[in-house]
């Protein structure tokens, strides 16, 4: 492999000083001159139509600056397809869960604009409501839009090879039922938006956003100014696990505030408000039936998932595709058929989750073991068994150029010691395994590619621009380390410019984890584009050919003549007076098929390469309390190339600390009628540092041959793979598979009082 | 809305005296966050439990979300922006960048601090003992792991 300065280095990032020393800015940090606050009345029904708003009172209270209804819009419908147009940002004929925005106001301070909420006077008809799965399919139910038949919003089905034969020359066939019901992002930040609009009518925003092209388009359309007057500023983002994708009322609501008022306007939700009102995750049913050979092999596999999308579509289609295609990477299933079904019930909008579908990874993964004890054959050797491998196609006609499946499980699997330790552990003591798969982007339509420009200056350095965005996870170094690399610079001469739709051109946005592989490629090749141009003046000047020269320690050398070397600042100026171009551009399109599409057409290359992991947890229960004590914990994933490890390793960490710990042993929504019970930080049990066990990290590295120095994603595969390990640990250790999660104390305890008294 | 009667108080943070007047149940954040914009003291859940809000009073970490600014009166404050040494970090904010602590950041100003506070009263804290300090300070992102690393590097065996 090619020696590199930068790329493959622990570095530290670019970004995190300035957060150690608080001057960071959040959105919910920003100030601006005559700033109101901005504040947004909900619905407090499950569902009901809007008879009357009255809003009389509140515009009258000293002090309220504007107050906005439906009537300020022009009731857009927002959807993230054209088949899935369903929310208005302000609804103008129901509400259909309790949190909907209704009405808003700007006020000169906090309890000002709160008195004026309790001014406006709402008339509403309340409609029954579902508010389960079973409710909302129930024939004759209310029905929550005119569109979608019976509630359900989205069905994806996928048929691949022959399924019923399959079953037929199956040894041993098994048919369970896995479910969980809805997690919360939980992401530190409180969503947060700031916006004002200039003399020319141009808007300027700020808001976490996992891209903030995706917010600016859906803004144009809705205030009707066009796309270069909507600047969706860069700010830092307190952390977005796929949370932060789509545009938000409240993003709306704000700019319609401050265009009425003519103010800067501000709006910070509560940790409330954050976990009911942007997007939770969703809750899911899994029925699966997997026949096997007497190897452990899969010979067939039906699922039908029904997933509770609450009461708007969000990324519906992608949501119900997604848990399902990532297993048909992960694992060989040459003959499956999936029936994935998104149903509307009258709860929280539901969206897609950094670990989605916990009910359904753990299911195929714990059939798995359950299939495996059936034949005498362990756990982690059902996975090498079933594990995708390169070259390989999925079930839905992906080419999988790279995999490392069968060496994360192997890995994993010697340095837990699965060998000594399965089946060979004290009574309450287990150990379990978990694999998963990820995507590197897929099909996005106008917005799947990404480009960047760099530009040089006279001294030498370089300003990145790119719309790659930040959510945490470390990208703007990402795009830095990379720059810095292919230019011979140190990070310090690479200023960035990004996320910032006024100058930063198209990117997808920190979605589909294709920041690193579509994002990281465009900068690479503007990167070259540039160096190319500095190569031609250097190799003049030396009389060398450009293949001869390298760019190092901010010079151009020439090979194996380290007499000839020439300062990157001298190229530029030489570029300069001649009046020739020196900025470079780049654009990537991954190799996606763009005819594949989620419902109608869900065959094709999916994503141009894939992410793959395993996690191995050992854990002890205590079969008086049900709590569960997480002694170690193994994390493997295939990078493709780990670009900064450190980076890397963190993502494998935060991974396994959300969707095992988190995910499996304590984080669930509770529900009354609609309502979250438990939507605070006392409420929702996200893990703590007491809580965490020692993660052993092992980056497998299959050199990608197209991501950027061969990389792919940093860690979502291992979150991904968490849950199923920590419940196949906690099955193994009580003796009993459990199949709904998560697996809190009284759940455990009931299955161990169940297994003493058969 | 009857108006509440204004309170005169001084505060001295980051060694700055501040005199200000406030209604009595501006909490100290508020004062921190609105009035005197040290913004890198941050709002995440509001009720005390997260630890983002935590800020330094008399060394002790406290919660300024659940603090009334009147109640601070006479005692010594420290932010997140106290502790730097002009351009130099101090070495619990280095360590943090150094070892990866810090992801999205919104965490690490309550940390860092209740990590101040621990090496102060306890040079040499085991990892359990660190585990404990910092199990008020809430982190989505990193599963901890790196800022316990990094606040290991900080005690006397390790320095």
């Amino acid at each position: 492999m090619e020696q590199f300065t930068y790329i493959g280095k622990d570095m530290k990032r670019v970004d995190t000083a300035s957060k150690a020393t608080g001057e960071a800015l959040f959105a919910a940090d920003l100030t601006f001159p005559r700033m109101l606050v901005g504040k947004v009345l909900r619905s407090p029904h499950p569902h009901a139509r809007i008879l009357a708003i009255d809003t009389t009172k509140a515009e009258k209270l000293p002090g309220v600056k504007a107050v906005v209804t439906a009537k300020d819009t022009c009731g857009d419908r927002w959807g993230v397809f054209k088949y899935t147009q369903d929310q208005q940002f302000l609804p103008t004929e129901k509400v259909r869960y309790v949190g909907e925005e209704v009405a808003a106001v700007a006020a000169v301070d906090e309890d000002t604009a709160l008195e004026a909420l309790s001014l406006i006077e709402v008339q509403y008809d309340i409609l029954p409501a579902v508010f389960t799965i079973e409710e909302a399919l129930a024939p004759g139910a209310p029905q929550l839009h005119e569109f979608y038949e019976n509630n359900i919003n989205i069905h994806v089905k996928i048929d691949v090879g022959e399924v019923e034969k399959g079953f037929s020359e199956s040894y041993l066939i098994r048919e369970d039922i896995f479910q969980a019901p809805e997690d919360a992002y939980f992401q530190g930040e409180p969503y947060a938006v700031a916006a004002q609009f200039d003399h020319a009518g141009n808007l300027e925003i700020w808001m976490p956003n996992a891209g903030p092209h995706l917010k600016a388009k859906p803004l144009s359309n809705v205030l009707k100014i066009p796309l270069n007057k909507v600047r969706v500023r860069k700010i830092t983002i307190g952390g977005a696990f796929g949370g932060r994708s789509e545009i938000a009322p409240a993003d709306v609501i704000c700019a319609f505030l401050a265009r009425k008022a003519k103010r800067p306007v501000k709006i910070v939700y509560t940790r409330e408000e954050n976990t009911v009102c942007t997007r939770q995750a969703h809750s899911m049913v899994t029925k699966i039936k997997t026949g096997v050979d007497r190897e452990g092999r899969v010979k067939a596999r039906d699922i039908v998932c029904h997933m509770d999308g609450g009461a708007y579509s969000s990324t519906g289609p992608i949501a119900v595709s997604v848990p399902f295609l990532c297993m048909e990477q992960a694992y060989r299933m040459d003959n499956v058929r999936y029936n994935g079904y998104r149903v509307l019930t009258n709860k929280p909008i539901r969206g897609m989750f950094r670990t989605h579908g916990r009910a359904f990874a753990c299911g195929v993964d714990i059939q798995l073991d359950m299939l495996g004890a059936e034949l005498g054959i362990d756990p982690l050797t059902m996975r090498l068994r079933n594990a995708r491998q390169t070259g390989d196609y999925t079930p839905t006609k992906s080419y999988v150029a790279s995999c490392g499946m069968t060496e994360c499980i192997q890995k994993t699997g010697e340095r837990a010691g699965w060998k000594e330790k399965f089946g060979k552990l004290p009574p309450y003591h287990g150990i379990g395994i978990g694999c998963n798969s990820v995507q590197t982007g897929f099909p996005m339509g106008i917005r799947g590619g990404s480009q960047a420009f760099i530009k040089l200056n006279e001294d030498g350095g370089v300003t990145v621009i790119t719309g790659v965005v930040d959510n945490g996870q470390g990208n703007d170094h990402m795009i830095v380390q990379i720059a810095a690399e292919e230019l011979g610079l140190t990070p310090d001469d690479v200023q960035l410019i990004n996320a910032d739709t006024e100058v930063t051109p198209s990117d997808p946005g920190s979605y589909s984890m294709c920041e690193t592989f579509i994002g990281g490629n465009a900068v690479r090749l503007a990167a070259q584009d540039v160096k190319k141009k500095l190569f031609k003046i250097a190799a003049e000047f030396f009389g060398v050919r450009e293949d001869q020269l390298v760019a190092k320690k901010r010079k151009i050398l020439v090979l194996n003549d380290p007499e000839k070397s020439m300062s990157i600042a001298k190229a530029v100026r030489i570029a300069l007076s001649r009046n020739e171009s020196i900025s470079g551009e780049g654009s990537y399109w991954p190799n996606v098929d763009s005819k594949r599409e989620w419902v109608k057409n869900p065959f094709g290359q999916l994503s141009e390469t894939f992410s793959f992991g395993a996690v191995i947890v050992e854990v002890r229960v205590d079969p008086e309390t049900g709590q569960v004590e997480v002694l170690e914990a193994w994390a493997a994933q295939d990078v493709g190339y780990a670009l900064n490890p450190k980076v890397i390793e963190g993502q494998f960490e935060g991974g396994l600390t959300m969707g095992g710990q988190g995910g499996m042993l304590s984080e669930f929504l509770q529900w009354h009628e609609g309502r979250v019970l438990n939507p605070t930080q006392l409420g929702y049990l996200v893990p703590l540092a007491i809580d965490m066990p020692k993660i052993h990290n092992i980056i497998v590295e299959t050199i990608d041959p197209n991501g950027p120095y061969g990389a792919k994603e940093a860690g979502m595969s291992v979150a991904m793979s968490a849950a199923q390990a920590y419940s196949g640990a906690i099955s193994n250790a009580i003796g009993v598979y459990l199949k709904e999660f998560p697996l809190t104390p009284d759940v455990i305890l009931k299955a161990i009082e169940e297994k003493e008294h058969k | 809305m009857k108006e509440m009667k204004q309170r005169a108080i001084t505060l001295t943070i980051n060694d700055e005296i501040q005199k200000m007047i406030i209604p009595p149940n501006r909490t100290l954040l508020e004062v921190l966050r609105d009035d005197l914009h040290l913004t890198g003291t941050k709002e995440s859940c509001g009720e005390g439990v997260c630890g983002s809000c935590t800020v330094l009073v008399d060394g002790q970490p406290t919660r300024s979300c659940l603090t009334l600014a009147v109640a601070m009166e006479g005692r010594k404050i420290t932010t997140i922006e106290g502790i730097a040494q002009g351009d130099k970090l101090h070495p619990v904010q280095e360590a943090f960048v150094n070892y990866h602590g810090i992801q999205c950041g919104f965490c690490s100003p309550g940390m860092i601090l209740t990590a101040y506070a621990l090496l102060e009263e306890n040079p040499s804290p085991t990892e359990e003992e660190i585990r404990r300090a910092i199990s008020g300070n809430v982190c989505r992102c990193t599963g901890y792991a790196k800022a316990v690393e990094a606040i290991k590097s900080l005690t006397e065996e390790r320095r």
